[in-house]
């Protein structure tokens, strides 16, 4: 665990409420970004979102992993695993998951190409997001970790109980598909430079 | 090196996972291979882009987080639930001292039914020794069977 984030875990249970809102605010986008991927809705994200952080708290004095983040998406992991096996948290492309309520599917059809027919690198992130939503679970989460998380293929394997080969096998095909899917678009971006 | 490891060795290079002999002939690898280093440009377009895509929890998540654990740490709320598993104890032997109860009630009913089944047929026995004793009066005084006079 990183110094800071022991500091801050100390001073919370010293009664400092202010020290988690710290360590909330410091992870909460790629954490926050991961559960929503898996969610049906912004609200069950959301819900799963203060699940992890309660649990991670009320579980501190056990916990002894160096990477505070790693463990939160661990934890973040399991529920969502618990919710897929209960069939409630499956990702669609017709689930509102913006704030105004609009699919991530239409979002991602909304955005399509620029009037002069270029790509920039937000379209693209967002042709790679619905392109990933496609993506097997397990090979999804990988992607995840890995490209928004900045979780090392050491941490994914020990999130997904599994060896790191195993980790990086769910990796390469995910990459292989999106290339795949996302040939056009690569295209265009090599044409523009970007 | 076949491509599939090349692309195994991209990954961990940018998860910083490669050792620097490794490292060393990931190069070596790139500066001969195209397709190699067409895959390293798209690996770190799609870390470029996916990057941009940015969401946030509800502003007010780490205030309700902080409520839940308060309200978890509740020592009222921990008694109330140290007491569950006595309560439910006592809930159950409530019930099952119910049903017993019950069970006795019926019982006794039971008991009652037998006596009074068992009063009557000494009150038949008692009867019936009572008759043969006026048969035998009759038959006495008579100095006839009691057939022929019923007869």
């Amino acid at each position: 665990m990183e110094q800071d984030d022991a500091k801050l875990l100390s001073a919370y249970r010293k009664g400092d409420s202010e020290a988690l809102g710290v360590l909330v605010e410091k992870y909460k986008r790629p954490l926050f970004g991961f559960i929503l991927r898996f969610s049906e809705r912004r609200e069950d994200a959301d819900e799963v979102f203060q699940e992890v952080w309660v649990r991670a708290i009320k579980n501190m004095s056990r916990y002894r992993q160096k990477n505070l983040l790693s463990w939160l998406f661990r934890i973040a992991h399991n529920l969502m695993i618990d919710r897929v096996r209960r069939r409630k948290f499956i990702l669609s492309l017709d689930t509102p998951v913006s704030e105004d309520g609009v699919p991530l599917g239409e979002q991602i059809a909304d955005a399509g190409l620029g009037p002069d027919g270029a790509t920039d690198g937000r379209e693209l992130g967002l042709r790679i997001e619905a392109a990933a939503s496609r993506l097997p679970l397990e090979q999804r989460e990988v992607f995840w970790l890995r490209m928004q998380a900045d979780l090392s293929f050491k941490e994914i394997a020990k999130i997904q109980k599994c060896s790191i080969n195993t980790a990086l096998a769910r990796m390469q095909y995910a990459v292989s598909k999106l290339r795949k899917d996302l040939a056009g678009e690569y295209r265009e971006l090599k044409e523009t430079g970007i | 090196m076949k491509m599939k490891k090349i692309e195994k060795w991209l990954l961990l290079e940018a998860s910083g996972e490669l050792s620097p002999r490794q490292l060393r002939r990931l190069e070596r690898e790139l500066a001969v291979s195209e397709d190699a280093r067409i895959l390293r440009g798209d690996l770190g377009r799609f870390r470029g882009s996916v990057l941009r895509q940015e969401f946030e929890p509800s502003p007010w998540a780490a205030a309700k987080i902080a409520a839940r654990l308060r309200e978890e740490h509740h020592p009222a709320r921990t008694v109330t639930r140290g007491l569950k598993p006595a309560l439910a104890l006592a809930a159950c032997l409530a019930l099952v001292a119910g049903i017993l109860i019950f069970h006795e009630k019926q019982v006794s009913s039971a008991s009652v039914a037998v006596l009074a089944a068992a009063g009557s047929d000494v009150w038949n026995d008692s009867l019936e020794e009572d008759m043969s004793r006026l048969e035998s009066q009759i038959m006495a005084i008579s100095g006839d069977s009691l057939d022929t006079i019923e007869m």
